[in-house]
């Protein structure tokens, strides 16, 4: 589904990538792990388009296309789905407004008809109840005053409701408690099909044990410096990073 | 010729009274304001009056398709064609009938002018404790060409009453227009108004519109300004509190594009105590559209407990855009609130990110931003129909076709 | 805190008996003075007191020239009798002149005026780090340490002694951010100024002290028109201070200045004010008329920060300025003003965006008390090609008594899309509830408003050099005593 080839990027003079190569398959789901500042947060910009990102180097291909030519949102007319570190309020803007253009916007490029408005509210019940999100939300103003758990919820509910075919969870952990950790989770999980994958980025195993990695990248230093199965995140939950870090630089 | 010139042919044929005549000479004398004026700093009059007008002319009659094409769909309509009231509603309570003269300040020049020789419009007068469910909706049309045309309009509403107004300005040719417009509204004691402009006239039409308000005690007074169309606009909205506990809300949006230039001048006075005013003004300005705010609030000396609130916020959408914003504050009594808040900007970069990569296109990521920064002032409005309008007006204007009722 | 700040808190609190103008004492010095009226002639006779170059007197004569066709404004919101401009005396000076060599040869009568002014001349001069210039009516005395700032390139004169030594460099700048044309009394100002301080810091200096000028009215009749140039060297940097006091006179007095400030590319100037003109008396009677004229102009990277404290004057009118024409040049304009009684101030500031990537923030904060009356004006300009500007704008105005006006005229304009204006106003009274929560816990009323005004005004005050710092706190309790029945 999303092969990234020697993906080397930064922003203006400051490489912050170097030389990215991963692989992700339908129905799989990836861990990237890596300290702060290792460029985590930027692969997941650069994979969704942010244009301040300059990529210098290497490619992007989503299922046979190249996806560095494309604008952000006809990334997400693709199917790639980044649920944000930090989700944008946005004044004025209703919740069940936003989404109903999204929705609109994603049918109208691949030919098909808007959704009836009945349809789409029902659909967004639904998809609450999924969630555990109460009444009244849908009239809310996207995230304007929304906790930080209420905000993380919010982009998963998004995700829901555009069924997006790769999803990149960035830090979606950070800062929830335990209950809004198992939500968020449990949607997660819910969501995932053999036609879907999933990138979950995050500097906790925490999460790992209610969303079950296939495989685990530690990135350091805008490289991916070791790769492994879910018994990865365990060890570095143990063990921190350093111990990997070295490993990578005597290499 | 130009507008002086029409003026003072159009004058010579007809007869005045000799106060009117008086005024008409200190009009002619003085000329129209021009940037030397600092009520007119921003604002050139210029181009407007230096080109022909016909004044006092009568087009085709009406049809009934062109006002129910240009109607929002309300069943009283007061309807005005070149300057003639053809048609008015029947609602118990309420006496409309055609113009009638008043006084008023004649201080600024197109007051002066329109006291002077305007000779239509309409006078509306509310029965006390009448409660009006249904919105009166009031159109004017311009059918002659290249026309110059002055309404003065008086709305009388006795205490405890309840009322709503949609107004709209039509021209029906593709020529220039020009209308000079003066509302006075009376607001009895215990009194709820609420008057919507929706300025969406053609291309080449022009209009100063000033409205005075007074209001007496207890009375709720609502005024919301929609710009969208014509190439020059000019609002002056005046409210006067003389009773207590009055309350004075304005909303405005300007949506312009192409050369269009709008400039909404707001004058609240705060003369006795315990009253409110809010004022919430958004502009948004594409291609070489050109905004202009000048909002006062005065508070007047021993006007304690007021609070007044003024915010005007603006979206520079294009290269070529440019605003001037003059808000004030005029303070003589001390235990008050007031405050204004100005900015100018352009849409947050990182809420276009975020709205792309939900698949939301750019011109309609932009659409949807710039419905969320006027909405707080659409949402002011109490008339669904008005607000829907505006909501179209609003995807039109920005070539989407987007939703926003939802 | 600093031992020194809590010195001064401690002090705000002390309950201060007389709220009458502290510096209003006269000082008994033998003076030279011409004439009233202005002439032509008077022009000359200014001049040729001065032993000026012919340029200089030519300068003048074309101000002079043009003043005489221009109008007072009368745009600001402030009334007063426009001054018989044939009844002032354009020139006074001390008798005791030239410029002392050593400042223990001062007057004894000059030196006890300084002591009362709290001007530290002398040996607590020294330790405190300040170079103070002094002008009294209309002419410099006194220029401490010319040769410690003279060692480093620094020239640090009155402004006549720089037209005589510094010809060139006075001709290269001398109104070219304010043009004799700009306005009536820099016009005025142009034509009959008679001192005023200079100064220059070559590329690359850091002025290694603070610079200060202390502006005096003493002769009676007379008007103060002292002109200040100051020139910012590539790279350079220096701090700049002013205070101004007058004697209690009946009659208005005129003070008219000029001040100039060129900040080079990468060059920094602070340049901040201690206002405390005669304000007059509590019936409105006498009080200086302060029509002052303050601009910088900044180029590449440059910074220019003005930070006023208002207390003084009857009638104030004064914007200094900033014209951002550099890339990347920032302005900065940070503001208290008082008014008590029947004082009525029009201040504020300009900042003109001309250059790419121009910053500029705004606090002005007003305070009005009595039966006077406040006014904030304002400009922000952004030109066409002053792409990413950015402006923010705060001014806020504190209500006393039901007698006081307070507000607020800000003109924004702007013509380019890629800038960020930000402009926030509010006019409230002084809460009850703080004043209650002092009072409570035993703080009197007048102490608890000196508390919170303080706090009103941190964010100025903070930007004031600590030795000013002090007196302004002082005397911003000193011009509101009295002001709470």
């Amino acid at each position: 589904m999303l092969k990234i080839k020697d993906l080397k990027a930064g922003i203006e003079d400051n490489q912050i990538l170097n030389e990215i190569n991963l692989e992700v398959n339908a129905g799989e789901v990836h861990a990237i792990m890596g300290p702060n500042g290792s460029g985590k947060s930027t692969l997941a910009a650069v994979i969704a388009g942010k244009d301040e990102y300059e990529v210098v180097g290497g490619s992007i291909d989503f299922e046979g296309e190249d996806l560095l030519e494309l604008s952000p949102e006809e990334r997400a007319h693709k199917g790639v789905f980044l649920s944000f570190q930090y989700p944008v309020e946005i004044p004025g803007i209703s919740v069940s407004n936003f989404i109903k253009t999204s929705i609109t916007e994603l049918r109208k490029a691949t030919g098909m008809k808007p959704i009836p408005t009945k349809d789409l509210l029902k659909m967004m019940r639904d998809k609450m109840k999924l969630l555990n999100i109460k009444n009244g939300y849908l009239s809310r103003n996207m995230n304007e005053g929304f906790s930080g758990g209420e905000k993380k919820r919010n982009e998963i509910f998004q995700m829901a409701m555009l069924d997006p075919k790769l999803s990149i969870l960035d830090e979606t952990d950070s800062g929830l408690d335990i209950d809004a950790l198992r939500i968020v989770a449990n949607g997660v999980n819910k969501l995932k099909s053999k036609n879907n994958a999933t990138i979950v980025i995050t500097h906790y195993q925490r999460l790992l044990d209610y969303i079950i990695p296939d495989f685990v990248h530690v990135l350091y230093d805008g490289k991916i410096i070791k790769s492994g199965g879910k018994e990865l995140a365990h060890e570095l939950d143990e063990r921190g990073y350093d111990w990997i870090t070295k490993e990578a630089n005597k290499k | 010729m130009s507008l002086i010139e029409n003026l003072k042919s159009y004058s010579e044929g007809i007869n005045v009274s000799s106060d009117k005549k008086k005024l008409l000479t200190s009009f002619f004398e003085k000329g129209f304001p021009t940037i030397q004026d600092e009520e007119w700093k921003y604002t050139s009059l210029k181009k407007l009056i230096s080109e022909d007008y016909s004044i006092g002319k009568n087009g085709s009659i009406l049809s009934d398709l062109d006002i129910s094409n240009h109607s929002l769909g309300f069943e009283n309509k007061i309807v005005f064609s070149d300057g003639k009231l053809i048609s008015t509603p029947k609602i118990k309570g309420i006496t409309f009938s055609d113009f009638s003269d008043f006084e008023c300040s004649t201080a600024d020049t197109f007051l002066q002018l329109n006291s002077a020789l305007a000779n239509n419009g309409f006078t509306i007068k509310v029965d006390s404790n009448t409660i009006v469910d249904e919105v009166i909706e009031i159109l004017f049309f311009t059918n002659t060409e290249n026309s110059f045309n002055q309404y003065r309009n008086q709305i009388i509403i006795g205490d405890n009453a309840e009322i709503k107004f949609v107004e709209k300005i039509q021209n029906l040719s593709n020529s220039t227009s020009f209308v000079n417009h003066f509302t006075q509204i009376d607001c009895g004691k215990n009194t709820n108004v609420e008057y919507n402009k929706i300025q969406n006239n053609t291309e080449n039409s022009k209009l100063i519109d000033t409205m005075n308000i007074f209001q007496k005690e207890d009375s709720t007074c609502n005024i919301n300004t929609l710009i969208f169309g014509g190439s020059f606009t000019r609002n002056n909205l005046n409210f006067e509190q003389n009773g207590s506990n009055c309350e004075s809300n304005m909303n405005g949006v300007s949506i312009l594009d192409k050369n269009q230039l709008a400039d909404n001048h707001t004058f609240v006075d705060h003369k006795q105590p315990h009253c409110t005013s809010n004022e919430m003004y958004k502009g948004v300005y594409l291609g070489n559209s050109k905004g202009v705010f000048n909002g006062k609030i005065m508070v007047r000396q021993d006007a304690q407990k007021i609070d007044a609130f003024q915010s005007n916020n603006n979206l520079l959408l294009s290269e070529n855009s440019t605003i001037d914003s003059k808000p004030q504050l005029e303070i003589y009594a001390d235990d008050v609130k007031c405050s204004h808040g100005c900015t100018i900007g352009q849409l947050d970069e990182d809420a276009l990110f975020y709205m792309r990569s939900r698949g939301i296109g750019i011109t309609e990521a932009k659409a949807v931003l710039t419905y969320a920064f006027a909405s707080e002032a659409i949402e002011n409005i109490s008339i669904l129909e008005v607000k829907l309008l505006a909501q179209k007006l609003l995807a039109k204007k920005l070539n989407v076709d987007l939703d926003f009722s939802v | 805190m600093s031992e020194k700040k809590r010195q001064t808190e401690e002090e705000l609190l002390e309950k201060v008996t007389s709220a009458e103008y502290k510096y209003g004492f006269t000082t008994d010095i033998e003076s030279d003075t011409i004439p009233k009226g202005l002439s032509e002639d008077v022009v000359r006779i200014i001049s040729a007191k001065k032993n000026e170059p012919e340029w200089m007197l030519e300068y003048r004569l074309t101000a002079y020239k043009a003043w005489l066709e221009m109008k007072e404004p009368e745009w600001a919101n402030v009334t007063y009798d426009k001054p018989n401009y044939q009844d002032v005396i354009y020139y006074s000076a001390p008798k005791q002149k030239p410029v002392l060599d050593s400042l223990d040869d001062l007057d004894p009568e000059m030196k006890k005026m300084f002591d009362k002014l709290g001007i530290s001349i002398d040996e607590q001069n020294k330790l405190a780090n300040v170079a103070v210039d002094i002008v009294m009516d209309s002419v410099s005395v006194a220029t401490s340490f010319k040769e410690k700032l003279g060692d480093l390139g620094i020239i640090f004169c009155s402004i006549s002694d720089a037209i005589q030594e510094h010809p060139e460099l006075v001709k290269k700048y001398l109104g070219t951010v304010v043009p004799h044309r700009d306005n009536f009394f820099s016009a005025l100002n142009s034509a009959v100024f008679s001192d005023g301080s200079f100064c220059y810091i070559p590329k690359g200096v850091k002025c290694p002290m603070e610079l200060s000028t202390y502006f005096r009215i003493n002769e009676a009749g007379t008007g103060q028109f002292e002109r200040t140039l100051l020139i910012a060297e590539e790279g350079s940097q220096v701090s700049y201070l002013e205070g101004c006091t007058a004697p209690m006179r009946d009659e208005n007095q005129l003070h008219a200045a000029v001040v100039e400030l060129i900040a080079l590319d990468n060059a920094d100037i602070k340049y901040s004010t201690v206002q405390n003109w005669y304000p007059g008396n509590a019936e409105g009677v006498g009080g200086v008329f302060n029509f002052v004229t303050k601009r910088g102009i900044c180029y590449k990277n440059a910074k220019i920060s003005w930070t006023q404290v208002e207390t003084g004057s009857a009638v104030t009118w004064k914007y200094p300025s900033c014209i951002l024409k550099g890339d990347n040049s920032i302005g900065e304009f940070f503001s208290v003003a008082v008014t008590n009684n029947f004082q009525q101030a029009d201040t504020g500031t300009k900042m003109i965006h001309l250059g790419k990537n121009t910053k500029s923030t705004i606090i002005a904060k007003g305070i009005s008390a009595g039966e006077s009356n406040g006014n904030y004006r304002g400009l922000v300009r952004i030109a066409k090609g002053a792409t990413n500007s950015r402006n923010f704008s705060q001014c806020d105005s504190l209500l006393m008594g039901d007698k006081c006006g307070s507000h607020t005229f800000p003109y924004i304009e702007v013509k380019n899309n890629s800038s960020k204006i930000e402009h926030e106003a509010t006019t409230s009274k002084i809460g009850e509830d703080q004043l209650f929560y002092c009072n409570q816990r035993g703080i009197g009323t007048e102490e608890a408003i000196a508390l919170i005004v303080n706090g009103y005004c941190k964010d100025v005050l903070n930007q004031l050099p600590m030795e000013f710092a002090v007196e302004a706190q002082k005397l911003l309790e000193i011009s509101l005593e009295g002001s709470v029945g």
